[in-house]
């Protein structure tokens, strides 16, 4: 996925980056205390990473000016090449959003049952074989947590009301 | 001393529970280490949250057993189909595979088995020789000092990221910058909170490094439709009868070989961040120059399966070193332990071993029994391999980030820490994905805060900042850093130049200074014999020069 062209966005964003977080730097409160105040070690490392990034930036432009056109045009963002990490991000964000109404159980089964079915088809026999895989593997872990280790996973409002 | 030895000996032999804590541990990582896609470090994760409840000593016993098994695991999988199972037992395929071929299986799973028992027993050796005298050093580090010894942790690690460097110290940078959001510990600042309470408490470390190794590993690994569907191995592998008697003999034989690998091996470990996907590779290389046969070598040859694997399992021990004496960590897999003695509230450093030394013998004895449980159950963990293997990838991946989701929450109780968890994820797989090396920035990461907290404290004290050159510990971990960052120009450069013939005795005389500065007479004939080897270098390769 990387040649000169991804090289030069991401150096820019990581300089926007850098920028965007010392400005916010200057809202860290100085407590006036002696010593080393609280700013300064985050101010020296975005300091350093503008100045690497500079050179990341100085360097991929260089490159990207110097190799042939047909090779810097060969740069594009496949996203069907991301389709199954998008997947689980997508998966990943719903299963967090959902998780104070449905708890570590049933979201967590309904996690991997989604996930599964989306990452590995939708035939009948697969979705037998997901729902059985998803209801064992996390059913199992919520009881070890829950029983074993004492830890208490998010209920949820679906099994707090039932 | 003997006391706590037996004390610590009992809490871990003598405890039924500790005993099958570790040898459920040890089973974990040969699986872990078995299953191509997955790593150790994974393995250790996945561990982790189990041992939460567990006491201090019981967790660190069953992260041993999955330390040292996932080291070990990697040889079945090599042996049997050819793939490596981790990065760590890359070199192994080289001569174990075509041994298999050859009608061998099970003397070649027996040298396998054998060289990672008694590398790794070599290395336990060390561990607890050297440790202690390490930590005993590390009490002589000023702040200065510490401050120095993390940037050169630093750059070693940036200068193994070979032709990213940039990228990786862009990653270190990163990570540093992670380690800073929150409160600051010396003023109690919050700093980068963005108005979010909970960004003000800081990412915990495990969330941020469970997402940026196991969250990210584990997309890449679902990336491609068709292998993620496809069982984990094609190649058919049927469980075997180890040649345990021939093997060990034969072993024995090579001492040779196993000593200089099982050396290599811990001096990999000990250097941050080179871990045992280097030292096993070493290791081959120099067992093939040294060998008489070296045309064996690629085809089954035995000294090809005993180098790699003393190497990748005494890389444990040298980290482990690292991380008992200086709190540092050795690789990744010492890094989450670091967090998991955190979570104990253990903080490791120069006096751990003297303030928990029931602990820390306690580490050393279930490094050593590790081993043992290790030889015994690698004919069980065979066949649970081959069930293992049978299983598609997005199956084992989509259940592990449930896992990764549900043991995260269970560090602190609260879901901002999945959130954590994925965010970082998210940023791990395209840092994949762009080229940037991730080990940078998790030891940027774990020693963020270590590095902050030294400079203030050194700061505190004095406002010289000639102390970090003039102070001889600070001067050779800074010097060291150089050395380190100029490292990968070196294996670049061309070789007849005067930078590539000068390199190496210029860096020996320079590191013999603060050797000379310390006073102390066995560090004096160290810089002695320094000075006066870099000094014969230079004459003999100057001469060299001039004939060119």
């Amino acid at each position: 996925m990387t040649n000169n062209k991804s090289d030069i966005i991401i150096a820019i964003f990581l300089l926007c980056f850098s920028g965007v977080m010392i400005n916010d730097a200057s809202n860290i409160r100085d407590l006036g205390f002696e010593g080393m105040k609280a700013d300064a070690w985050p101010r020296v490392v975005l300091w350093l990473l503008v100045v690497m990034s500079s050179v990341m930036l100085g360097k991929s432009y260089l490159k990207f000016k110097t190799v042939s056109d047909r090779d810097n045009k060969n740069f594009s963002i496949n996203l069907a090449k991301f389709k199954n990490a998008l997947i689980c991000f997508g998966m990943f964000m719903l299963f967090l959003s959902t998780l104070d109404y449905l708890g570590m159980l049933i979201g967590g089964i309904l996690f991997v049952f989604g996930l599964l079915t989306l990452l590995g088809g939708f035939s009948h026999k697969l979705i037998v074989k997901h729902l059985l895989v998803s209801i064992l593997s996390i059913g199992f872990m919520w009881m070890v947590f829950t029983f074993g280790l004492r830890v208490i996973l998010p209920e949820g409002e679906i099994l707090r009301v039932w | 001393m003997f006391d706590v030895i037996l004390q610590a000996g009992a809490s871990v032999l003598l405890d039924p529970v500790t005993l099958g804590l570790m040898g459920i541990g040890t089973l974990a990582g040969l699986l872990a280490g078995a299953i191509p896609g997955f790593t150790i470090a994974m393995g250790v994760i996945l561990t982790l949250p189990f041992t939460f409840g567990m006491s201090p000593i019981q967790g660190l016993a069953t992260m041993m057993g999955v330390f040292v098994g996932g080291f070990s695991g990697g040889l079945m999988s090599c042996m049997l189909t050819g793939i490596p199972g981790t990065p760590s037992s890359v070199a192994t395929t080289f001569d174990g595979f075509p041994m298999v071929r050859s009608g061998k299986p099970g003397f070649a799973l027996g040298l396998g088995l054998w060289s990672s028992f008694f590398g790794g027993m070599i290395s336990a050796v060390i561990l607890v020789a050297l440790a202690p005298q390490l930590a005993f050093l590390g009490l002589e580090f000023g702040p200065w000092d510490y401050f120095s010894l993390i940037v050169f942790a630093l750059t070693i690690t940036v200068s193994l990221s070979g032709d990213n460097m940039i990228k990786g110290l862009i990653a270190g940078l990163l990570g540093l910058f992670a380690a800073c959001v929150g409160e600051d510990e010396i003023n109690g600042v919050a700093r980068f909170a963005f108005g979010s309470d909970h960004i003000r408490q800081g990412f915990a470390f495990l969330p941020v490094l469970i997402g940026l190794f196991a969250f990210s590993q584990l997309l890449s690994d679902v990336e491609d439709s068709a292998k993620a569907k496809a069982p984990l191995m094609k190649n058919s592998a049927e469980a075997i009868r180890v040649e345990h008697r021939k093997a060990i003999a034969t072993v024995l034989m090579n001492w040779i070989n196993l000593i200089r690998s099982s050396f290599i091996g811990i001096f990999t470990g000990i250097l941050p961040a080179a871990g045992g996907s280097i030292s096993n590779i070493l290791a081959y290389d120099q067992a093939k120059k040294a060998s008489n046969n070296r045309n064996e070598f690629g085809k089954g040859a035995v000294n090809g399966i005993i180098a790699p694997e003393a190497a990748n399992n005494a890389t444990a021990g040298g980290a482990l070193i690292m991380m008992m004496a200086l709190g540092i960590p050795g690789d990744i897999v010492t890094a989450i332990m670091i967090g998991a003695l955190m979570i104990h509230n253990i903080i490791p450093g120069p006096s751990f071993i003297q303030d928990e030394p029931l602990l820390a013998y306690g580490v050393f004895i279930a490094f050593f029994a590790a081993h043992f449980f290790m030889v015994g159950l690698q004919a069980f963990a065979l066949r649970l391999f081959l069930l293992v293997t049978r299983i598609p990838m997005y199956i084992l991946a989509s259940v592990i980030l449930a896992y990764c989701a549900i043991g995260v929450f269970a560090l602190h109780n609260i879901t901002f820490d999945i959130w954590v968890m994925f965010g970082f994820g998210v940023i791990g797989y395209f840092m994949r994905k762009l080229g940037f090396p991730l080990a940078p920035m998790i030891l940027g990461v774990v020693l963020g805060k270590l590095a902050e907290l030294n400079i203030a404290r050194a700061i505190g004290i004095s406002d010289d900042y000639s102390l970090f050159v003039t102070r001889p510990w600070s001067l050779f971990f800074l010097i060291m850093a150089i050395v380190s960052v100029l490292f990968p120009f070196y294996q670049n450069a061309k070789k007849d130049t005067v930078f590539t013939k000068m390199y190496v005795p210029i860096s020996m005389i320079l590191l013999a200074l603060p050797l000379f500065l310390m006073g102390s007479p066995v560090r004096m004939v160290v810089g002695g014999i320094l000075l006066s080897a870099g000094c014969y270098f230079i004459y003999k390769r100057s001469s060299i020069l001039k004939t060119i």
